[in-house]
């Protein structure tokens, strides 16, 4: 039963100094859920950043890799490249030293390289010039040379020379001059 | 929850003011979940709250949240209504400058809103949670002897007299007597005799006649015959053991001091005026008063006790009331009810 003229106040245990420590609490708390957040995040960011890193550094790895073939491979394509140099020097010189080999007398009217050969074709005043002056030096060069003439209408002689030079004869000398 | 759970951590504290004269009492009734752990008085020389009193309830107060300030009404203008019907209230007073409540759904106590306001400025430093009515004190305090009998109860201030008749718990009439006012008028309050009361010299018991009082007594009828003491006791067979051993102890005192036998004297006075405005007023259910029930507040001289059996032939009981730890009580169960 009600005795009272007046309602009493509101009465609450959340006292101003509660509430202040109430508050001081929820924020001490909060920080500190806050701290273990940004944690979990940089922790997770740090394994996201790990497996990013071990997939870069395998497929860096797998680029090197490549990178070493291709290396590889273009080593052997400079080797090859200087080989090839090399060998048109060669094949330069050969052909400088073809021509110087053709005396005055004797005129070449087409030459064809082949991949190991050589077929000249020309004309020539008599059989002798040619078999003396032509002849002799290709077939020290080739291993093989088959010569034919027939009658010009100024009186000289066409000619067409085929040489050949036999690979497995000249890698045996190749073999023999490097020992 | 998590408020019970608080508050069942707290203590309570009951601060409960009671303005006694130029005095004004605080007492201090701290409680656990087990109940009473402490109870503090003091008492202090001011009307109006002062630092010092400020100092020593909040010095109780800030211990708890859950404190509660008590007011004891000492407003003139107020006092208790046979009804709680709202139409029939202002039968019996103009309740529009007033606020009332209802007792039980049976009677009504008021005070006048100016006066409540005037209490909440006063104690606005600490604030107010209750205030109760004098009426519902004594209501409180005879509870045992209101439900069951017909009775007068009597609360006595130093400066008050709250006055109540009820039947069987139904409350018949109902007067709130302020003895500052006759002493400042030198007037007696409800009292239709003419006759000038001299105060000053006292009033010799011997001096009292039976016929005094504009024979207010006629309608006691023929009552010569129990002129005597012996007599009197008769009505008295059925007195309470405890307040028997009040009145010996209160004989026993030399309460001889002039200024509270005037004042007994005042308050018998207005004790009887006050009878006889219930017995001739027609808005009251007038029934015969044999017995009154005196809660003592001031410490009375047996000298209104004698006076109330002799000349209102009245068996009269006395209880001795700490006024404080009554309202603390009234506090204690606004608060658990």
């Amino acid at each position: 039963m009600k005795y009272s003229y007046i309602t009493p106040r509101k009465k609450s245990a959340f006292t101003t100094e509660i509430q202040l420590l109430i508050l001081f609490f929820s924020i001490t708390l909060g920080m500190l859920f806050i701290t273990y957040l940004f944690l979990l995040f940089k922790d997770y960011s740090f394994v996201e950043d790990m497996n990013d890193m071990a997939l870069t550094q395998s497929e860096l790895s797998v680029e090197v890799s490549q990178m070493k073939e291709q290396i590889k491979f273009i080593e052997k394509e400079n080797l090859l490249a200087q080989k090839i140099y090399t060998q048109n020097t060669v094949l330069k010189d050969s052909i400088t030293n073809l021509f110087d080999l053709v005396p005055q007398r004797i005129t070449l009217s087409e030459a064809k390289l082949l991949e190991n050969g050589l077929i000249l074709y020309g004309m020539t005043p008599n059989k002798d010039v040619y078999n003396f002056m032509l002849q002799a030096p290709l077939r020290s060069i080739f291993h093989r040379t088959y010569s034919s003439f027939h009658p010009a209408d100024n009186g000289w002689l066409r000619f067409v020379s085929t040489n050949y030079i036999d690979e497995e004869l000249s890698l045996t000398e190749e073999i023999e001059s490097e020992d | 929850m998590l408020g019970r759970f608080f508050e069942s951590l707290y203590n309570k504290v009951f601060v409960n003011i009671v303005v006694n004269g130029s005095t004004t009492d605080v007492y201090i009734e701290i409680h656990a979940q087990r109940g009473a752990v402490e109870n503090v008085e003091d008492s202090f020389n001011t009307t109006k709250m002062n630092k010092e009193m400020l100092e020593f309830i909040t010095s109780y107060t800030e211990e708890s949240p859950f404190f509660y300030i008590s007011v004891l009404d000492m407003s003139p203008s107020q006092g208790a209504i046979p009804t709680c019907s709202k139409n029939r209230l202002s039968y019996y007073y103009d309740i529009s400058a007033s606020e009332y409540k209802c007792h039980d759904e049976k009677w009504a106590y008021y005070t006048s809103k100016s006066d409540l306001y005037d209490i909440e400025r006063n104690y606005k430093d600490i604030g107010v949670d209750f205030v109760f009515s004098p009426f519902s004190v004594l209501a409180n305090f005879f509870k045992d002897k209101i439900d069951t009998h017909l009775a007068m109860y009597i609360l006595i201030q130093e400066e008050f007299l709250s006055l109540s008749v009820f039947d069987n718990s139904k409350l018949l009439f109902s007067q709130h007597l302020n003895m500052e006012h006759i002493h400042e008028n030198e007037d007696l309050l409800m009292y239709d005799n003419d006759e000038d009361l001299d105060l000053e010299d006292g009033i010799d018991l011997e001096d009292i006649d039976v016929d005094d009082g504009d024979n207010s007594m006629d309608d006691f009828g023929d009552i010569e015959d129990l002129d005597s003491l012996e007599e009197i006791e008769e009505f008295s067979d059925n007195k309470d053991v405890e307040e028997e051993f009040y009145h010996e102890e209160e004989e026993a005192l030399t309460d001889s001091n002039e200024d509270t036998f005037n004042d007994d004297y005042q308050r018998f006075t207005l004790i009887q005026s006050s009878v006889n405005h219930f017995y001739k007023d027609d808005k009251y259910e007038s029934k015969f008063i044999e017995n009154v029930y005196v809660a003592d507040c001031v410490g009375i001289s047996s000298d209104l006790k004698r006076y109330l059996e002799e000349e209102m032939f009245l068996n009269v009981y006395v209880r001795h009331v700490e006024l404080a730890a009554e309202v603390s009580e009234l506090a204690i169960l606004e608060v658990s009810s």
